[in-house]
């Protein structure tokens, strides 16, 4: 109904106001790299935003304007991330932010949309520890994807030894951490978590290997948790096949690679293994089926989904949402409105945004298929998310709720704010 | 300095002055102080570009007049940054946990707000513990002391050494290019204890100037940013007019019969490479606070490369009549193009990578280039 | 884990008897579907211990069909088939094994059990497959065993060790009962003797069944009383474990009171404040740690608060008590046994360990070598600094990918994408020698800055071409896997080829260099250009091939690196200053150099990496701080020119 009448509204603007009013629009930020090392990622999902705003344009865009992207490239550098969204809330005066993937980016951005009051929606998985008034996290904190893969490992793969192999940078750093600490209360002994760091873009992994599965010395089942990032997969996943590793004997679960990382690969030697994510393409519900459609009829028919994306999607239906809501894009009314948001996901459950700006997600963990896609093994309800991980003693006694208690980092013991914007 | 050295050099007082007329007009159009025509981030553009400006003076000493071509000056600028960047964070996550620690029915230990500090600088990398290249953060005269003296000492054992055993030419380029990917590999590590790939960030929070705007804050540092490079230019051109620059111009188009005339080639190189890296660093700790932002990522090999470049670019060598503006200035210009070009597209970046070459094929032959043959054989 | 298995196990021998008057396969799945339907291994074990022990005929082929997904459930009515994928949908096949026809692929759900839920099933395979007829079923069932050995398998695989026709079958059958019997053979001696039959053996087997026979506890008691267990040693506060681990065992063991934290000692007076002082202190003074204890003792002494643990007392009690590590394995013979046999081939294993690294080290350098070695020809020899050398890389291994492209077949297109290789990266050579590098021999400073203007346009060149996405560069099925000698010394069969093809390199420079008319030529240009012109040779000719040919080696080696790792468009960046070391420390201008500079690049780099295992970030910071001070002693390298022909 809402369509129509917004549809309806939007013809009757066109047709009485004419140029003047249809002008009017608002403005929505994109603020992905579309050059650099992060382009291969980023640009999908500015992709995904223009397919998205096009599709509520031709809707009737939302209150009765139209919505218009602004589309910047910060280059895949950091400090350029803050220099452009200073720009798009100061010069292009944007009414809300969808962008950045890595951390140091959304670091960068923070002091800068704390300042001016703008909005930001973050689609990708992180380490947590952060809940800032003015970002939506769309991607899954720790619990929502380390903790159930490592459950996983746990229970159902009766793993009691674990390699946690990261690349050296601070999402693999403290979800390590975390792991870390979660495996200890849960018995595991500290000597049978073996922790190494790689550079970006490894290639060598012949030793790495070999100490992983010189860990099985000791009779006991070993598993790898992988936080490696993007190119250096390849070259690991090479030489665990060429030293005959199978899923079977030491299984490997990653938290970075996805659809779009396997379409460069040559899988046939990974089946088996694993990755845990909140989204996967080969989801079987109708939703997913619809969306897969219309981004292949826009994009081609080699082109994959993956979770980033999702989380997108998720955001900006509750952003839409939220702003019709509020009747308003102001920016505190539209973050007020956005807490208790619901929307369906792609997996078919409903995503909620909780009072800490995280979202409620289903926990998915997939095995590589042959041809580069997932076989969905284990598929949770919809998990919380947790901004201040329960499993370091220092976060534990956090808690961010910008509805109840407006703070993203009260400490419950001392019932204080600690601060009111956010470690940068 | 005496008045003959102006009547000898006009162009420095021209530079001057167009520097003291832009800083003035850009201050009468910023959002603070004037009539809001230029927004703040452009300022902080503009401010930053002063620095690289700044950086670019440096390269163009150490290359233009000494004949070194450095591949490190960006590490000493980013060194610059990192080391105000460390007060700019403790400072400020200092107030933010001596506030929240006041709730507390016990007053904080010492141990405890350091605790704090540290829990809130590094618990986004998972540690706890204030490493020990902290130990100075606390206090702004000692970490202002270190933005010279670290970058300084860096570069003297470095030159020391290079010098020392005559490593010259295009070694002396890899050799600087490798001291820079060692450091930059280095701070990339967690361990470092410089908050590795993430580095540090919220840098254009000024602790104590909570209630200042940045619109007022950004014209604050292009000034901080025109002054220093306005008397750096003035030193750099004093320096180079007299019997110094001589020396200087003599080693880079025939070190050896420079040696043969009883000069001590190694101290006046060693001198010019300590020199140009303070000044870079100088130029560091004025250009993050603007940016914000300092990870690894800054002082990547490249960024020492794109420097050379623009000085190339800019003109290196136009001293004929001293020291002209165009180095420096068109040096710092064409960088923050190169940025605003990369950010529009791709194409750009091939772009000014193509112009390189154009440029250092139709260059100047061989001009001031008696060292050459021997090198390139 | 372990007790799983047991259960499951136990369960299905205990069943077996009366297995004639069980249900049927399908009733057993039917009446369990909702667990069938999401299998968890916690609670999975008992359906599948009740299907292998139905009696069923089928129960076997049902179980391996769920295992490999062949296993369907029809929406409509919640039916059990076994299914095989089909162009349109799925054949179904009942679970009695008449044909059910076929279904379209909505009307059902494949289930697909996990891999641990799989790993129950193949263990109650296992009871069917030892004596299987298929080898490859009996082979299966054996790497079953070798990942989850029981004690409950012992039984089945020593009763089906006398049939076996196959020898390596065989073999495999008498190692996995020697490894099963020293776990799990009640018969101490037995253990033993098994134990003692596997002396000299590294395999990585071997140790994972003896490791666990002499994992140990660490526990603590008074003096006076005795410790009952198998003790493996006694330890010594201090040296074999910090006091403060001492102090915290007897806390454990409840023979201590807990130390007072820092944390709890705030809470403590906290709690006692009274009007705005505690014990006495203003609040405000409590501001220095010496402070708020001086305040704790003022409340200890006032009985307010519990005694605190003082640091005297804490060396007393590790003094008065007995700390020892006790083997969780009761037995003192098949310990003394397990660590006899552990210790004898300590030092095999650190040889063995020592090797693997070598091989490592002689691989990496191999690949370091590769890279370097078309550069030891534009820069050793022609002393142009050729910053795109990186790229050229980078252009041959696009050139395989792009020839895999077009000719599927892996092992064909490798023979086919050298030359090709070589002729994209000669011809990219022979051009940026004639459009720039021409202009610039004699201003190396320039050449170095315009170079890598090419190199970035390169780069952004294959990023438009190619987008920024890793390609997949494939090598053929004859190059998977690794040779290995043991389970400790492996090398994969791509780095041997590698190393092979940087031989092969290495001889055909030499061969050039030395042998023909062209090598000389080029060594004259090299050492008096006018001369060289003077006798009839076109230096600018010469110049354009020992270019070309530079170029050419590295695209070569770029298919070799795709191979190993990766082919994406900052392939050449992460080798080019490596490569620039690699020549540079071995010295300009010989090739010889240029082989040790690799070696003692890639054996310093895995060195550095085997002392800190944790931070291979760190080894590269070393590795390179120590070519700096390197070339500080050596300015020309290992191998150094030495008379004229070293120019400055």
């Amino acid at each position: 109904m809402r369509h129509i009448q917004g549809a309806l509204l939007a013809t009757a603007l066109a047709v009485t106001a004419g140029q003047a009013i249809a002008q009017e629009t608002i403005k929505v930020g994109v603020l992905h790299s579309l050059s650099g090392t992060m382009a291969i990622s980023e640009t999908t999902l500015k992709d995904t935003m223009l397919m998205l705003i096009d599709e509520q344009n031709a809707k009737g865009g939302l209150l009765g304007k139209q919505l218009e992207a602004v589309v910047v490239d910060p280059a895949s550098d950091w400090p350029l991330f803050a220099e452009k969204a200073r720009e798009l809330l100061t010069v292009s005066k944007v009414d809300v932010m969808f962008g950045c993937w890595t951390s140091v980016s959304r670091k960068s951005v923070l002091p800068v949309i704390e300042e001016l009051n703008g909005l930001l929606f973050y689609p990708v998985q992180y380490e947590g520890e952060e809940s800032s008034k003015n970002v939506f996290y769309t991607g899954a904190a720790p619990n929502q994807q380390a903790i159930p893969a490592t459950d996983y490992f746990l229970e159902e793969l009766g793993v009691q030894k674990f390699a946690l192999l990261g690349t050296d940078y601070v999402y693999p750093r403290t979800t390590n951490n975390i792991l870390e600490s979660y495996l200890i209360s849960k018995g595991i002994a500290k000597e049978d978590i073996f922790v190494n760091y790689t550079p970006f873009g490894r290639s060598d992994w012949s030793k790495i290997v070999a100490d992983v599965v010189a860990l099985g010395a000791d009779g006991k089942k070993v598993g790898v948790i992988s936080t490696i990032n993007g190119d250096a997969n390849i070259g690991f996943y090479k030489e665990l096949a060429a030293a005959g590793v199978s899923a079977d004997d030491i299984p490997v679960v990653a938290f970075s690679v996805g659809e779009e990382e396997l379409s460069g690969l040559d899988t046939s030697n990974l089946v088996g293994h694993l990755a845990a994510w909140n989204y996967f393409q080969s989801a079987d519900v109708p939703e997913n089926a619809e969306f897969i459609a219309k981004w292949k009829a826009r994009m081609g028919e080699a082109r994959v989904t993956n979770d980033p994306m999702e989380a997108h999607v998720i955001g900006f239906n509750m952003w839409v949402n939220a702003v019709t809501a509020a009747g308003t894009t102001e920016v505190d009314a539209v973050s007020k409105a956005m807490i208790g948001q619901k929307s369906p996901n792609l997996t078919g459950s409903m995503a909620e945004m909780l009072p800490n700006h995280h979202l409620t997600k289903p926990v998915l963990i997939g095995e590589i298929r042959a041809d580069g896609q997932f076989d969905i093994i284990s598929q949770t309800e919809p998990v919380p998310g947790d901004a201040w991980t329960d499993f370091l003693p220092e976060s534990a006694v956090l808690e961010a709720d910008w509805a109840g208690l407006g703070c993203g980092m009260y400490n419950t013991e001392t019932k204080t704010c600690v601060q009111m914007k956010s470690n940068y | 300095m005496s008045r003959s050295f102006f009547l000898r050099n006009p162009s420095v007082l021209v530079f001057l002055l167009v520097l003291a007329l832009f800083t003035l007009g850009v201050t009468l159009m910023s959002e603070a102080y004037g009539t809001a025509l230029i927004s703040t981030s452009f300022v902080k553009t503009l401010g930053k570009t002063l620095c690289l400006c700044l950086a670019a003076l440096a390269m163009d000493l150490i290359w233009g007049y000494a004949g070194i071509l450095s591949l490190g000056h960006m590490a000493f600028f980013a060194l610059g940054g990192y080391m105000i960047g460390m007060w700019l964070m403790y400072a400020r996550t200092e107030e933010i946990v001596v506030a929240a620690l006041a709730n507390e029915p016990l007053p904080a230990t010492a141990q405890e707000i350091q605790n704090g500090i540290a829990g809130q600088i590094f618990g986004v990398v998972g540690a706890s513990e204030l490493p020990p290249v902290w130990l100075f953060a606390h206090s702004l005269p000692l970490q202002l002391m270190l933005v010279v003296v670290v970058p300084g000492v860096l570069a003297l054992v470095f030159g020391w050494l290079a010098f020392r055993s005559r490593v010259t030419g295009v070694y002396l380029s890899i050799l600087t290019q490798a001291m820079t990917l060692a450091l930059a590999l280095y701070l990339f590590q967690n361990d470092s204890g410089l908050r590795g790939n993430n580095g540090l960030s919220g840098l254009q929070n000024i602790p104590g100037l909570d209630g200042v705007s940045q619109a007022a804050v950004s014209v604050w540092f292009l000034w901080a940013s025109a002054v220093a490079l306005g008397l750096a230019y003035l030193t750099l051109a004093w320096v180079v007019s007299g019997k110094f620059g001589s020396v200087i111009r003599a080693i880079r188009d025939d070190e050896a019969r420079v040696r043969f005339l009883g000069y001590l080639v190694e101290g006046y190189k060693l001198f010019v490479f300590t020199l140009t890296a303070i000044i870079a660093a100088i130029a560091g700790a004025l250009y993050y606070p603007q940016a914000g932002i300092i990870n690894p990522a800054e002082l990547a090999p490249i960024a020492s490369i794109y420097l050379a470049v623009w000085v190339a670019i800019g003109g290196r060598r136009r001293f004929r009549w001293g020291f002209t503006p165009s180095t420096g200035w068109i040096g710092g210009w064409f960088c923050w193009a190169c940025r605003l070009w990369r950010s529009r597209c791709l194409r750009p970046r091939a772009l000014a990578g193509c112009s390189i070459w154009c440029r250092a094929c139709a260059g100047p032959t061989a001009r001031g280039h008696r060292l050459a043959p021997m090198m390139a054989r | 884990m372990r007790a799983l298995v047991a259960a499951l196990v136990a369960a299905f021998l205990m069943l077996v008897p009366s297995a004639l008057c069980a249900q049927s396969a399908a009733e057993i799945l039917l009446e369990n579907r909702a667990l069938v339907e999401k299998p968890s291994r916690q609670t999975i074990g008992p359906v599948i211990a009740a299907l292998a022990a139905s009696g069923d005929a089928r129960a076997a082929d049902i179980l391996a069909g769920w295992a490999n997904k062949g296993l369907g459930l029809r929406k409509s009515d919640g039916a059990f088939f076994l299914i095989a994928a089909t162009a349109d949908g799925y054949a179904l096949t009942a679970l009695d094994g008449s044909d059910a026809g076929t279904a379209a692929k909505a009307e059902i759900t494949e289930l697909r059990p996990n891999s641990g839920v799989r790993g129950l099933i193949s263990l109650a395979l296992v009871q069917f497959r030892l004596t299987d007829p298929d080898p490859a079923r009996r082979a299966e069932a054996l790497a079953t065993i070798a990942r989850d050995p029981a004690p409950e398998l012992l039984a089945p695989l020593r009763a089906s060790l006398d049939d076996e026709a196959d020898p390596a079958l065989a073999a495999q059958k008498d190692r996995l009962n020697r490894l099963l019997t020293l776990r799990f053979d009640p018969d101490s001696a037995a253990r033993v003797a098994a134990i003692d039959s596997f002396s000299g053996d590294l395999g990585l087997d071997l140790r994972a069944a003896l490791n666990p026979l002499l994992a140990t506890v660490r526990k603590a008691a008074p003096l006076i009383t005795p410790i009952d267990g198998n003790i493996a040693r006694d330890l010594t506060p201090g040296d074999d474990l910090t006091e403060v681990e001492a102090y915290d065992l007897l806390v454990a063991a409840n023979l201590a009171p807990a130390r007072l934290s820092r944390a709890d000692l705030k809470a403590a007076l906290v709690a006692n404040i009274v009007d705005g002082r505690v014990a006495g202190t203003p609040v405000a003074d409590l501001n220095t740690q010496a402070a708020r204890n001086a305040a704790y003792t003022a409340l200890e002494a006032a009985g307010i608060v519990p005694l605190a643990a003082t640091d005297e007392e804490v060396t007393q009690a590790s003094a008065s008590h007995r700390f020892v590590e006790v083997y969780t394995e009761p037995d003192p013979k098949v310990t003394t046994a397990a660590a006899r046999a552990l210790k004898a081939i300590e030092t095999k294993l650190a040889l063995m360990q020592a090797a693997d690294l070598g091989l490592d080290a002689l691989s990496l350098a191999s690949i370091y070598f590769l890279a370097a070695i078309g550069l030891a020809i534009t820069f050793g020899v022609m002393r142009v600094i050729n910053m795109a050398h990186g790229e050229f890389i980078m252009l041959g291994a696009y050139t395989g990918y792009v020839v895999q492209l077009f000719i599927p077949n892996y092992t064909l297109s490798l023979i086919v994408a050298p030359p090709l290789a070589f002729a994209v990266t000669f011809a990219a050579g022979v051009a940026m020698e004639r459009l720039v590098i021409r202009h610039l021999y004699k201003r190396p400073l320039e050449t170095l800055l315009a170079t890598f203007g090419i190199s970035i346009a390169l780069q952004q060149l294959a990023k438009t071409v190619f987008g920024t996405q890793a390609r997949p560069l494939t090598a053929p099925a004859w190059l998977d896997g690794a040779l290995s000698v043991n389970d400790v010394v492996q090398v994969s069969y791509i780095r041997i080829a590698i190393f092979v093809l940087a031989l092969i390199f290495l001889a055909v420079f030499l061969f050039i260099m030395k042998r023909t008319r062209l090598g000389l030529e080029v060594r004259a240009v090299q050492q008096n250009p006018s001369m060289a012109a003077s006798m009839g040779i076109n230096p600018d000719r010469i110049n354009m091939l020992t270019f070309g040919l530079g170029s050419g080696i590295a695209g070569i080696a770029g298919i070799a690196i795709g191979l190993f790792a990766k082919v994406t468009s900052e392939l050449g960046s992460d080798y080019i200053v490596q490569s620039f070391m690699t020549v540079v420390v071995g010295g300009v201008g010989n090739i010889w150099g240029t082989l040790a500079g690799a070696a003692m690049i890639g054996g310093l780099q895995k060195g550095i990496e085997f002392l800190n295992p944790s931070n291979t970030l760190a080894a590269q910071t070393y590795m390179i701080l120590f070519i700096i001070l390197f070339i500080q002693f050596r300015p020309r390298g290992i191998i150094a020119l030495k008379g004229r022909a070293a120019g400055d």
